[in-house]
């Protein structure tokens, strides 16, 4: 609750930042929308077209196709991303040393331009001269799968989501890392007396205690893959054909390539409810009964206390 | 001595881990003193002669340090902007006793949700409308605009701790809440500002979209705009430029990491789990 009861001065420190996040947030959202229902070529006039635009976009086989290269992008990106990440952080825990430094390295891809990593990936992949995972197989023995993997048509796709997955791994290993070294010792302490196995404590103890922070990072983990963008699109540009489109990549190729702009604000505004949706998706799907009550009653009471105020 | 030998297995692991988390970020910076030559035969292996050569080649063309000082200029306008609007219109939504406010705060908060590719379209049009495609401020509007709602959100949760007895009494003494703000609230939020200076500074140094979307001419280009001319391209590519081109542009974000590594993470992994 604040303290100060000046509406000027109110305003005056909020306008500023408000405006300027209106102009740069919800104008663009508006005009979206509105571009949406129109077919525009970049020139001329604006013509409204209705629901032209969603009629033809769900009528579009690229667009199936994007949408589905979208969600096995997410399902490699979130898995690597979280899996992995909590798999090195438990790892760490059992750290006694230098477990700072591993956790400031392991961080770095986090650190360095998308344009830098595409071109780091494409040295990786690339069989002129023979890159690094192609090296690495042949050493292996199996040279039968080496491939120029961003060219191959059943390799593009997964080519392109490994490096998103790659570059934040770190960054969930800390989160996690955090939530885990948080937790109350003597919790665990207990169970340990009482004859439980290091592998009980964690998955009957630990991780429902960190449950709160596994749901808000999936939430955070899956609509950044909802909106990839910068890999894909310099790694590949969606090709070979459309073999590792992505949504984003799509309306960007629309808007600027095709010069479709009221077609790419479908896609976008489609882009956005697919946002939105996910999140809600998985707060509904995660709240449990009595997390539910809980809010209940904290709304009940915040209520009350309302009415007593006044 | 089970415990010992599972100790080991994890720590080898970890190592492991580490290796695939940094060796390519070592790679790019042992490739860019490896001569051309040696890049397209042998570009994995350790450099035999190793040369300055790339370095020289890309700084005396020149183009890398315009694109350093656009990308500069951009970072830095963003910067100052972002805290000074986050900064104030935290203060607003936490030390005011207005109605409302918790709409505005939501409001506010709505936006970490929000894809930044929903603005390009929009964007790009209202900027060739009023003829300011290819300048800095095309890129500062987004790139502020979209740092706001966990900015605020950060302001907002530090202010909390500052006890409203000390606002009170300053105000009871006279002082207007600008003078409130200025001499006693704003200072007290050091570490604040350098958690969000230093994570944008790394966010708005690296942007690709924004840029390759409303810039096109070579002389606003910024760094990661500028390193694409490098990318892309197949055919006649001069890695070695490439690779020293990619060394120096991402030595500014690396040293400030290194630097503020502490306040970084806590940026970032903050924004990471309020979304």
């Amino acid at each position: 609750m604040g303290v100060i009861k000046s509406k000027k001065a109110f305003l005056a420190f909020l306008l500023p930042g408000l405006l300027f996040y209106i102009l740069a947030v919800f104008y663009p959202i508006e005009e979206s929308i509105r571009l949406s229902f129109m077919k525009w070529g970049g020139i001329g006039d604006k013509e409204f077209v209705g629901f032209q635009n969603y009629i033809t976009m769900f009528h579009d086989k690229v667009f199936y196709t994007a949408f589905i290269n979208n969600l096995i992008y997410l399902v490699i990106v979130v898995s690597m991303q979280l899996a992995v990440g909590l798999f090195f952080a438990i790892l760490l825990t059992y750290m006694t040393r230098h477990v700072t430094l591993v956790k400031t390295l392991y961080y770095v891809p986090c650190i360095i331009t998308t344009v830098a990593i595409t071109q780091l990936f494409r040295s990786i992949y690339s069989t002129e001269p023979m890159g690094l995972l192609n090296q690495f197989l042949q050493a292996a023995g199996l040279d039968g799968m080496v491939t120029s993997w961003l060219a191959e048509v059943s390799t593009a796709l997964a080519a392109v989501s490994i490096p998103e997955g790659w570059r934040f791994t770190g960054m969930y290993m800390v989160i996690f890392y955090a939530a885990l070294v948080s937790l109350d010792p003597s919790v665990y302490e207990a169970a340990k007396v009482d004859g439980a196995s290091e592998l009980q404590i964690l998955f009957k103890i630990k991780m429902p205690l960190i449950k709160e922070i596994i749901l808000l990072t999936l939430t955070m983990c899956l609509t950044g893959a909802l909106r990839g963008f910068d890999i894909p699109f310099l790694l590949t540009s969606g090709g070979p054909g459309n073999a590792s489109e992505l949504m984003s990549t799509y309306m960007y190729k629309k808007a600027f390539s095709s010069n479709q702009y009221g077609y790419g604000s479908a896609l976008a505004v489609f882009i956005i409810v697919e946002s939105i949706l996910a999140v809600y998706l998985i707060r509904k799907v995660f709240t449990t009964k009595e997390e539910r009550e809980i809010r209940e009653m904290e709304r009940m009471q915040r209520r009350q206390r309302r009415r007593e105020g006044r | 001595m089970k415990g010992k030998a599972i100790k080991i297995i994890f720590a080898v692991l970890i190592i492991l881990f580490l290796i695939i988390q940094i060796y390519p970020v070592i790679w790019l910076f042992i490739a860019s003193i490896k001569p051309t030559v040696e890049l397209s035969s042998a570009p994995f292996a350790f450099p035999e002669n190793p040369t300055l050569e790339n370095f020289v080649n890309v700084l005396s063309d020149g183009k890398i340090g315009l694109y350093m000082w656009n990308s500069l200029k951009v970072t830095g306008i963003s910067l100052i902007l972002i805290v000074a609007l986050s900064a104030t219109a935290g203060y607003a939504l936490s030390k005011f006793r207005v109605r409302g406010k918790k709409i505005i705060f939501s409001f506010f908060t709505f936006g970490i949700m929000v894809p930044v590719q929903i603005t390009l379209i929009p964007l790009f049009i209202f900027y060739s409308d009023m003829g300011i495609l290819n300048t800095s401020f095309s890129l500062i509007l987004p790139q502020v605009g979209f740092a706001l709602p966990l900015s605020v959100m950060m302001f907002v949760s530090f202010y909390e701790f500052v006890p409203n007895e000390l606002i009170e009494a300053a105000i009871v003494d006279g002082c207007s809440p600008f003078r409130t703000f200025i001499q006693i609230v704003f200072p007290l939020a050091r570490n604040t500002v350098i958690t969000i200076a230093s994570m944008y500074s790394i966010l708005i140094w690296n942007d690709f979209i924004f840029a390759n979307t409303f810039i096109s001419e070579g002389s606003a280009k910024t760094v990661a705009m500028g390193l694409k001319d490098y990318v892309g391209a197949f055919g006649n590519v001069d890695w070695g430029s490439t690779f020293a081109a990619i060394a120096i542009s991402i030595l500014p974000p690396l040293l400030i990491y290194f630097a503020l590594n502490k306040w970084v993470t806590a940026g970032m992994t903050m924004g990471a789990t309020k979304g």
